[in-house]
């Protein structure tokens, strides 16, 4: 009888240990790793912007959420509060704009960029408002 | 004749700070934080855009529900997709009217009287918010903090982390508007 107690209790205690091990590693999920993650659309500044432009809801659909890969040339860098943004247009077209949130691992790169400079980004498409706005973005090229 | 002085000196300064009408950010800050025993939740949005017309004392502010950036990833994924449902309801907006404009641009006045409407998950309510203004050369900063019942815009938080939410967020802004000229 009490052999059964005993083996009941270890039972018992495994069963809440895993679901604890569980809950913390459900708790803890980490953020999608951007730098790691392929991308699901490779596009430049001027594709992505006349998509949002054209047909936002439409947009929406394709890119929210998703990991887009965006090349074009570097308008202006801004860092307020420890967080830096940097704004990609159009080689030719300065009125279509992709407006990146940059992680703040990319801080330093960020700062040595040069307005002008032709990049390649990597980040979270969020949505449009005046521009097409990525998070988390990292610097690939 | 001093006077003359003064006034022409004010004229002057005045027109040269504010020849512009239109003031705008891209780069707008807005937070909110959640405080509750059980724990604490913030989240960030560095891509709030917003402009304020000095002729007519408008503001209007928007952003993207998905640009808040939260310290976990599942209360990102759960703000996202079960409260605010920002696929369907992807934006938040605030329009108003800066009420006592004047006597700010003048220098007599440093808190901003603001009433207006914000528009979360399609539901828009009335709000009165108080602004701290901050005027250097060419930018003018709006910072404050405002609450908001999560409630008033149908927000359904489910009993099982109830505990965890407040039911009032408290919403902080800080927006740098410089001349728009584009």
């Amino acid at each position: 009888m009490k052999r059964i107690v005993y083996i009941a209790s270890i039972f018992m205690l495994l069963v809440i240990l895993t679901a604890l091990f569980v809950f913390i590693k459900v708790y803890n999920k980490p953020h999608t790793d951007v730098k790691a993650s392929a991308s699901d659309y490779t596009v430049t500044v001027e594709n992505i912007a006349s998509d949002f432009s054209q047909n936002e809801e439409e947009a929406n659909r394709k890119y929210l959420d998703k990991i887009i890969q965006v090349e074009g040339v570097v308008k202006h860098v801004d860092i307020f509060n420890g967080y830096s943004t940097v704004t990609l247009t159009d080689s030719k077209d300065i009125t279509k704009t992709v407006v990146c949130n940059m992680a703040v691992s990319e801080n330093m790169k960020t700062v040595a960029l040069q307005e002008g400079q032709k990049i390649i980004v990597k980040g979270i498409c969020t949505g449009y408002l005046m521009d097409v706005m990525l998070v988390k973005t990292v610097i690939i090229n | 004749m001093r006077f003359i002085i003064l006034i022409f000196w004010i004229v002057v300064i005045n027109t040269s700070v504010f020849a512009q009408n239109k003031y705008f950010t891209k780069q707008g800050y807005i937070s909110f934080y959640s405080h509750t025993p059980v724990e604490d939740i913030k989240a960030e949005n560095n891509q709030v855009l917003s402009i304020i017309d000095i002729s007519t004392s408008e503001i209007a502010v928007t952003l993207l529900m998905k640009s808040f950036e939260f310290e976990k990833a599942l209360m990102q994924e759960h703000f996202n997709e079960n409260y605010v449902e920002s696929g369907k309801y992807p934006k938040a907006n605030f329009s108003g009217k800066i009420l006592n404009l004047e006597d700010i641009l003048n220098g007599n006045n440093k808190i901003a009287e603001i009433m207006g409407s914000l528009t979360i998950k399609g539901i828009t309510k009335p709000i009165n918010i108080e602004s701290k203004v901050i005027i250097e050369k060419d930018t003018i900063t709006l910072k404050g903090k405002f609450m908001v019942a999560v409630a008033d815009y149908n927000i359904k938080i489910p009993a099982i982390v109830r505990k965890n939410i407040a039911e009032k967020i408290e919403v902080s802004f800080i927006l740098t508007h410089q001349p728009y000229n584009r």
